[in-house]
């Protein structure tokens, strides 16, 4: 590390804040956190109205304790690997807030542009807004142009400039680089599904992988940070995407996170701290008699921070009437004490399975018994309309006896 | 329930009246208004609702009014198998018996209060309230259909005959599920309430989503555009770039070249000077041509002008001369003439003043003529004027004649004629009145000796010889009046020829023919005057002749005057005729009018001889003359064309001497120049230096082409023009950049990306929402429509037992057509009779009180078999139907009594004779 003693006066002239990483700096490592895919801005349908204010509110918070992390590890600078913001086009109100959540982490930030914030023609980063109220510690890397974030450590990014990239949107960054000087370590900050993990589905060109490890291996980058996978993924030892600081999605596997990354010499360490406070649970439950209708019941009110957790409930079986009411009275009390929970409409086949002594529980004769009796017929042939208005006569009648 | 009797006693009207009713069959009860028919029903229900110590005011109302009575009521009737005698009495010494035979024979009695409880427990034990409120039917009510629904009898009865049961437990679910389905859609099926809201909210919050969507999808595009703007603009620019490359390389390449063009233009600009000098040489070459041609011709065709000259010269003055000696003549012919013209006017002027004269000859004679004529018109007129006699008085003094006689002749034949005669010397005396001595002679006052006279005596005739004798005659009584008579015819007479001015009859006849004919005279001048007048007043022309002729007026003749007196005849007995006769002072004067000799006429004759040689001798001297002009006109005209022919042919002479003179002088000038022989070798020394600069000038041509310096200026030129298209190409590419990049910032502020996602938020949530409630609509429709489906059914198969039952007895009075449909609540609601199937609202009046009495007949048909039958009563009823339907009204009722009782009230007995096997009461007052 023959750059650190120079790191005071470099710092001093571009940021206004960080003497404490700088300190930080001074030992014979250096730490950074590596943080991507924020996407302020972003939108759930699933959570509505009030959990959507919530849940937005929450990535913010995230956010603020990356800055209580960085103060708590000592890192020197946050780097931001892409999809800072979930469009171009957000609010003014998000940019304003986002940028206040900023200031609240007092080392330097780079923040790269991603898919979602392509540094495309109107892109939100040439914007006056954030121009305007951008914190003076926050840079964006909008060229491929090597920049010494504090001494001996060089940061390189390849921020994505379309959406619609012709080519390895890692490339630009570290293609034309030569080996570190000595001393100095040097992170590429990459946005980008790997070729080797998205399994041919992606429908932009890939990073590769290979030529990631290749550029390593000779020395010329010491840490790849990637962002665009919601999941906090270890590729090798020094290729990482964080994944996001809060969940977005039930299917993600660990998200929540921001990665402590520090380099000494020869090694690297890289640990994942959460950050993320909210939850996202995809359940399935078997619904065929009161027992099974129980273990959903427990299952739901073993869930802890009920009211940070979207549920997406996918359920299939049939149920006597009664049941079938019950589980309908169950879903919609959680939903009142979840953020959000979901009946995941594509796996949800739970039918009312009546039978003869639910009717006759009922003790009707004459027309209202032949009409349900003709409902109960048409539902057990397939109709499903006749499913829910069995049920619903059930319930009318029960409620008139 | 059967009733058997009823006992009124101080109850209104009714002081005490029993009825009894037959316990099946059909009774009708018939009474006058007001003998309480009505008060029977009334007594049943209040026999059981009020308990004797009641102080309701239907109870007092009963009393009858200014009574202090009690109100009292015995019914007797069988109730649920029992036989009940059940009296009670209101107001005063109230008291309430109840006397109950069972069916087996046993007798039971209360009194007070427990006898109203017994009766009433039993009434409502045996006794459905909602049956017994449908069969009977009060005063007015005849109209209602029953809605017989709820009544429990007819119930049991249904569900036994149609095996369906009433539904009733299922009455709360009904009512859920339609409140259910109402929640969520009309009546008629369409979304209502917070359903349809919901519908409406989502395509709200569609068009939202797609208006956001739409305005991001534009800056998506934006986006788009400005990236490919960008690409375009740096391929441009790059393109540019090269290309302004290659115009500094056009310059270079120009520069070399431009040495070779400027020697080229310096050969280019002698070769044209050359060229010039050229032209000069052979111009000046062709001008001197030119001159000595002009000047051999114009020599030529001076000489022969000048000869032409000559030639026009003489000619024309030899026609000026014929002018002249034309122009004597004429004079000589015009002086001829003058003279011939005076002859004709001074025999003119001859011929005139005679025929003046010969017509003053003429024109004195008339006016002599006329002169007379006026004198007789004159006397003709004097003489009418006199004359006062006309036929019409002649007749009238016919008249008057012949009374007068006929007076005398009637006096005469009436009166005594006395004739006297002197005999004697003795002096005769006459006297008396009333004398007449005949055709009026004077009666005499003595007779002359010898003397008689016969006298008519008309008055007293006195006779006397003085001294001697006196006789004295009278006449007797009529004589006076005859007298008169007389008197009377003579008076009139003389009126008439007073009036007439006229003597006697006959003066007055001779007198009418002298008025005729001066009457003749009289048209016969007027006619000659008119003649003599015709062509105006003669005397008016005679004086203008006069004047013209200037004839001296001198005196008239005296015999003239004296021809003018009238040649009247005197009239006799006309009295003074003539006296006012006066001459016309009016009349022409010819006092101082001296008429001249006649003229002779054959000096006129010689005259107008003379006039016609003298006019004949002007016009044959007029005729020379025209011919004279003629010829001096005819002269003149060839002097003018030969004058003017000399005058052009002098002009072009001259002429022609100008030009030679002006082309001999040009030549001289010409040779002063340059003499001729001189001005050939000048043009061929021009044309060689011609051929020698382009000799020079195909040289360095070849030098030019050889360094392509031509296509040079003009690539250069392209290049620029290619350079100047892509900076504007450019210029455009970077003005759309910007300009998209500027709305892309705008956008940017917009926050449009989170407007299209908070609107998709929105959208899904409603429609979350919308499609939740449409499941539960769905569900809610479902259930409405399966349930009222099945309900329908049943109750159609429910409702038949008591549609059939109304059907049956409706085909008997309406025919087989006959058909009813009845509602939930068992009423009838629609009706159908040949086909024609109405809603019973829509019926008349008649039909639809017939189809209520029908149905109730029906219900009490159907339940007629059990315990719980009741008394089917109509108060009057059939208020509304025609005779033929009072008789098949009336079969039924009848038939209606074959199994249970049917009562009827009425005042109108007649609405009912129809009524098979009834029963009739009658309540008397």
């Amino acid at each position: 590390m023959a750059g650190i003693p120079g790191v005071v006066g470099v710092l001093v002239g571009w940021l206004s804040v960080g003497r404490v990483s700088v300190l930080t700096a001074m030992n014979d490592s250096i730490t950074f956190l590596h943080s991507s895919d924020w996407q302020l801005g972003m939108m759930r349908r699933f959570l509505g109205p009030d959990g959507q204010a919530r849940w937005a509110q929450a990535r913010l918070d995230a956010v603020m304790r990356i800055g209580e992390v960085a103060n708590q590890t000592g890192a020197a600078f946050v780097v931001v690997t892409g999809d800072v913001f979930e469009h171009n086009q957000v609010e003014r109100q998000t940019i304003l807030r986002a940028c206040e959540a900023l200031k609240r982490i007092e080392v330097p930030v780079v923040l790269l542009p991603g898919n979602h914030d392509a540094l495309e023609p109107g892109s939100l980063w040439t914007s006056s807004q954030w121009l305007g109220h951008a914190p003076e510690h926050v840079k964006v890397v909008t060229d491929t142009l090597p920049l010494e974030i504090v001494p001996g450590v060089e940061i390189v990014g390849a921020p994505w400039r379309s959406r619609r990239p012709v080519s390895d949107p890692a490339a630009p960054g570290y293609a034309d680089l030569a080996p570190a000087p000595a001393g100095t370590k040097r992170i590429l900050l990459a946005h980008g599904q790997l070729t080797s993990l998205s399994g041919g589905m992606s429908d932009v060109p890939t990073i590769d992988q290979t030529s990631l490890e290749a550029a390593v291996t000779d020395g010329r980058l010491h840490y790849i940070g990637l962002g665009d996978r919601h999941s906090t993924t270890e590729v090798t030892d020094r290729i990482w995407f964080s994944g996001t600081q809060e969940v977005t999605a039930p299917e993600e596997t660990h998200p929540g996170n921001v990665l402590k990354v520090t380099l000494t010499a020869d090694e690297i360490e890289v640990e994942s701290i959460r950050v993320g406070a909210w939850h996202m649970v995809e359940h399935h439950a078997e619904l065929y008699d009161e027992e099974s209708l129980t273990a959903l019941e427990d299952w739901f009110a073993e869930l802890p921070e009920k009211e940070r957790t979207y549920v997406r409930l996918a359920a299939d079986g049939s149920l006597p009437l009664p049941l079938l009411s019950r589980l309908d009275a169950m879903v919609d009390a959680q939903g009142e004490v979840f953020a959000s929970v979901e009946r995941w409409a594509k796996f949800w086949t739970v039918r009312p399975a009546p039978d003869a002594a639910d009717l006759d529980a009922l003790q009707l004769s004459g027309p209202a018994r032949a009409a349900m009796e003709e409902l109960r017929q048409a539902l057990a042939g397939g109709d499903e309309g006749a499913g829910a208005a069995l049920t619903l006569m059930h319930r009318l009648a029960r409620d008139a006896g | 329930m059967r009733l058997h009797s009823l006992t009124l006693r101080n109850f209104r009207g009714v002081k005490d009246r029993t009825v009894d009713l037959p316990a099946i069959g059909t009774t009708v009860v018939v009474g006058d208004n007001e003998v309480g028919k009505s008060s029977l029903v009334e007594a049943f229900a209040l026999v059981f609702d009020f308990p004797d110590d009641s102080k309701s005011t239907r109870i007092r109302d009963i009393q009858p009014v200014g009574q202090d009575v009690a109100p009292e009521v015995t019914v007797e009737l069988t109730l649920g198998g029992r036989e009940l005698a059940y009296t009670k009495r209101w107001l005063k010494n109230r008291s309430t018996e109840l006397s109950i035979v069972d069916p087996d024979g046993r007798r039971q009695t209360w009194t007070g209060r427990e006898a109203h409880n017994e009766a009433e427990r039993l009434f409502a034990e045996n006794v459905d309230p909602v049956l017994w409120q449908t069969l009977m039917v009060g005063q007015g009510q005849s109209l209602v259909l029953p809605t017989p629904a709820d009544a429990e009898p007819l119930i049991t009865a249904v569900t036994a005959e149609s095996g369906t049961p009433v539904d009733g437990a299922s009455m709360p679910l009904v009512t859920a599920v339609e409140h259910e389905y109402l929640r969520y859609w009309t009546r008629g099926g369409r979304p209502h309430g917070e359903y349809a809201k919901s519908a409406a909210v989502v395509a709200t919050a569609e068009l939202a989503a797609e208006q956001a969507l739409k305005a991001m999808d534009e800056v998506v595009a934006d986006i788009r555009r400005a990236e490919r703007l960008a690409l375009d603009l740096d391929d441009l620019s790059s393109r540019l770039g090269d290309h302004l490359k290659s115009v500094e390389d056009l310059r270079e390449r120009k520069k070399a070249t431009d040495e070779i063009l400027l020697r080229r233009d310096s050969i280019r600009s002698r070769a044209e000077t050359a060229r010039a000098r050229l032209e000069n040489h052979t111009r000046t070459r062709l001008e001197r041509e030119r001159l000595l041609a002009d000047v051999e011709r114009f020599t030529k065709a001076d000489a022969e002008l000048a000869e032409r000259r000559t030639d026009a010269e003489t000619v024309a003055r030899k026609a000026a001369d014929t002018v002249h000696t034309a122009e004597a003549a004429l004079a000589e012919v015009v002086e001829l003439k003058d003279e011939r013209r005076a002859q004709v006017q001074d025999a003119e002027r001859l011929v005139s003043l005679l025929m003046d004269r010969a017509e003053l000859d003429r024109l004195t004679g008339q006016q002599a003529e006329l002169v007379d004529v006026r004198v007789r018109i004159a006397a003709a007129g004097t003489v009418l004027d006199g004359i006062k006699v006309d036929d019409a008085t002649v007749a009238e003094l016919e008249d008057a004649r012949a009374k007068v006689v006929e007076a005398r002749a009637a006096l005469a034949a009436g009166v005594p004629e006395v004739l006297v005669r002197r005999a004697g010397a003795e002096a005769v005396e006459l006297s008396g009145t009333g004398l007449d001595a005949g055709s009026g002679k004077k009666v005499p006052g003595s007779l002359a000796e010898d003397g008689e006279i016969e006298l008519l005596v008309s008055g007293e005739l006195v006779v006397g010889v003085p001294g001697q004798v006196e006789v004295k005659v009278r006449a007797g009584g009529e004589a006076a009046t005859l007298r008169a008579r007389v008197d009377e015819a003579v008076r009139r007479e003389k009126d008439l020829l007073k009036k007439a001015r006229v003597k006697d009859l006959p003066a007055a006849r001779e007198l009418l023919r002298k008025g005729d004919l001066a009457s003749a005279e009289l048209q016969e001048a007027r006619r000659t005057e008119r003649s003599l007048t015709a062509g105006g007043d003669p005397a008016e022309r005679i004086a203008l002749l006069a004047a013209r002729l200037g004839i001296v007026e001198g005196e008239e003749p005296a015999e003239e005057r004296e021809s003018k007196q009238p040649a009247v005849e005197a009239v006799p007995g006309q009295m003074s005729l003539f006296e006012q006769f006066e001459p016309d002072e009016n009349a022409f004067d010819f006092e101082d009018f001296e008429v001249p000799a006649p003229m002779d006429v054959a000096e006129l004759a010689v005259a107008q001889r003379r006039l016609e040689d003298a006019r004949s001798e002007l016009a044959e001297v007029e005729r020379l003359l025209a011919d004279a002009e003629f010829a001096a006109a005819q002269a003149r005209k060839a002097a003018d064309e030969d004058r003017s022919e000399a005058q052009q042919a002098r002009a072009r002479a001259e002429l022609a001497g100008e030009r030679l003179t002006a082309a001999v002088e040009a030549l001289e000038a010409a040779r002063a120049v340059l003499a001729d022989e001189d001005v050939d070798s000048a043009e061929v020394e021009a044309t060689a230096e011609v051929e020698s600069v382009l000799d020079e000038l195909t040289a360095v041509q070849e030098q030019v082409d050889a360094a392509g310096a031509d296509e040079v200026a003009g690539e250069l030129a392209d290049a620029l023009a290619v350079a100047t298209r892509l900076q504007g190409e450019r210029d455009v590419l970077r003005d759309s950049l910007r300009t998209t990049e500027g709305r892309l910032e705008q956008s940017g502020r917009d926050g449009l990306a989170t407007r299209r996602d908070s609107a998709e938020l929105d959208l899904a949530a409603i429609r979350a929402e919308h499609e939740s409630l449409k499941r539960r609509a769905d569900a809610a429709r479902r259930v409405y429509e399966t349930l009222g489906r099945h309900r329908a059914e049943a109750q159609t198969k429910y409702s038949e037992p008591l549609q059939n039952r109304i059907e049956a007895l409706g085909r008997s009075v309406y025919g087989p057509s006959f058909r009813v449909w009845l509602d939930d609540d068992l009423a009838v609601a629609e009706r159908e009779l040949d086909g024609a199937r109405l809603r019973v609202e829509a019926l008349s009046t008649g039909a639809q009180e017939q189809l209520a009495i029908i149905t109730r007949l029906a219900i009490s048909h159907l339940v007629s078999t059990g315990d719980s039958s009741v008394p089917v009563i109509f108060d009057d009823a059939l208020g509304w139907s025609d005779k033929g339907r009072l008789r098949d009204m009336g079969a039924l009722l009848g038939r209606a009594g074959d199994h249970g009782q049917v009562i009827i009230l009425t005042c109108m007995p007649e609405r009912y004779e129809h009524v098979p096997r009834a029963t009739f009461i009658k309540l008397e007052a």
